[in-house]
């Protein structure tokens, strides 16, 4: 994996995105990188492709978290 | 005794060998009748409360978002403090506080010195060790915390004798202050039995091919890309020879680029992350675990394949190399080195007798690596810390 997702994958999870109900708006998020919604996008589909994150949609607004084998690769570089 | 162990995964968070550890040494501590919290991060789908006495499980939610890695490790070395003061009311103050690795020393020396309890650190790691030596400023605030821990602990636990060296060598603590206490294996679990074919099925193993297991996260410290490489010359020798691996990770989409680059991708499978049963059902119905790694400090998962009944190749490295007596219980192989590794496999795979002999070896040997052991070893360890805690 390149390392722009595996930015955002560690940055969904230091953020506090671990589960559904503690999913990140996609503005939100771009807006923490410091980037462009369709950069965080295009980086976001990697990780969801992978099984890393899961989209949701919640009052219109598209939010992302991650699945538990996304916590885990995303620790696992520090263990 | 009440014991307070501070660690950021236990089961189902599992990142590595910590987490077994974690789990079997308080099952053990508690199993002795010793009241053991754990304190650790929550995780989705598990309780934050677990209560089977005098064996707790307490985890703990981040509140608060961090910018990266290492300021969400120091914030949620303070939901620890907090959740460590809440216990230490409603429980009463442990006798010992026991820190796991870098992860969670801040809130180990926290609740030490406001408690007045001595502290205990194990490490399973080292930071230049995983890093290579890197320079790099997260890597120097590892390495610092990982030298506070080891000095404000009355007494270091190592988990292998290399461990052990690494400790006193690198953050110049006395030899007599850390003590060796290995990992160990719940044998119990791989008594069962299995459905051999069925598991082999369910894996895509055809009829009559030799089965090659890997399992571990697939990072480069794991050393799978040079399994694969491996296999694409076992596979001249020994044509029905398939690799599974087991876990996940960085580095899956390049291992499988570096399989199809190889011509090994059909005969290769990744199957991600795997539950506890699938590990123990295809361990037992492997010709072979490989365990090729480039640095590891201990290596749970040679005692689970050594449990299992699986024939056994490992890296000659750090705990690995402790564990397995080469020739003996296990071959031993060069670290980096594919042809190495190519060697060992075709001569297991292709010696019946030999695989049998050292798999009735290795079921002997790995009886040593009992977690009643290792918590009998860890409570001297306790006793020596109460009687030597310094405060100053």
């Amino acid at each position: 994996m390149s390392e722009f997702p595996k930015r955002i994958l560690s940055s969904l999870m230091v953020m506090g995105a671990q589960s559904p109900d503690r999913a990140m708006s996609i503005d939100e998020l771009a807006g923490k990188l410091g980037m462009d919604k369709s950069t965080v996008e295009s980086g976001l589909k990697t990780l969801v492709d992978s099984g890393y994150a899961k989209l949701t949609e919640e009052s219109g607004t598209r939010k992302v978290y991650l699945t538990r084998m996304g916590i885990i690769t995303a620790s696992s570089t520090y263990s | 005794m009440r014991v307070f162990m501070l660690t950021w995964e236990y089961p189902p968070r599992i990142i590595g060998g910590l987490a077994r550890h974690a789990e079997g040494l308080s099952k053990a501590l508690a199993s002795l009748g010793h009241e053991v919290h754990v304190v650790t991060l929550d995780f989705p789908g598990a309780p934050y409360e677990e209560a089977h006495p005098p064996l707790y499980v307490h985890r703990v939610r981040v509140e608060l978002p961090a910018p990266t890695f290492h300021t969400w490790v120091m914030l949620f070395n303070h939901f620890f403090e907090k959740r460590v003061g809440q216990l230490a009311k409603e429980y009463g103050p442990p006798d010992i506080i026991h820190v796991h690795d870098w992860l969670t020393v801040p809130a180990g020396v926290a609740s030490k010195h406001l408690m007045r309890v001595p502290l205990v650190m194990t490490f399973h790691s080292t930071e230049s060790s995983r890093s290579s030596s890197s320079s790099s400023p997260e890597s120097a605030l590892v390495g610092g915390l990982e030298w506070w821990g080891s000095y404000e602990a009355a007494k270091v636990i190592g988990v292998s004798e290399w461990m052990k060296s690494e400790v006193v060598s690198q953050f110049k603590v006395s030899p007599s202050k850390v003590v060796e206490i290995p990992n160990a294996v719940d044998i119990a679990k791989f008594e069962r039995s299995v459905d051999v074919e069925a598991t082999r099925m369910k894996w895509k193993v055809q009829p009559g091919e030799r089965l090659i297991t890997a399992v571990g996260r697939l990072t480069s410290q794991k050393g799978f890309d040079d399994l694969i490489r491996a296999l694409a010359v076992v596979q001249k020798s020994i044509p029905d020879s398939r690799l599974l691996v087991m876990g996940d990770g960085y580095m899956r989409g390049e291992l499988e680029a570096l399989a199809k680059d190889q011509g090994v991708a059909a005969r290769t499978t990744f199957a991600g992350f795997v539950s506890d049963d699938d590990l123990v059902d295809a361990m037992k119905s492997s010709d072979m675990v490989a365990v090729p790694s480039r640095f590891e400090p201990f290596g749970i998962i040679a005692l689970e394949a050594m449990a299992a009944g699986a024939p056994l190749v490992v890296s000659r490295v750090g705990g690995l190399a402790e564990i397995v007596e080469d020739d003996v219980d296990g071959l031993e192989v060069d670290p980096n080195s594919p042809s190495s590794i190519a060697k060992a496999t075709i001569r297991l795979l292709s010696d019946r007798a030999l695989a049998s002999q050292l798999v009735a070896r290795a079921k002997e040997r790995v009886k040593v690596y009992s977690w009643a052991h290792s918590a009998a070893k860890t409570l001297e360890v306790y006793e020596a810390a109460i009687g030597e805690a310094r405060y100053e």
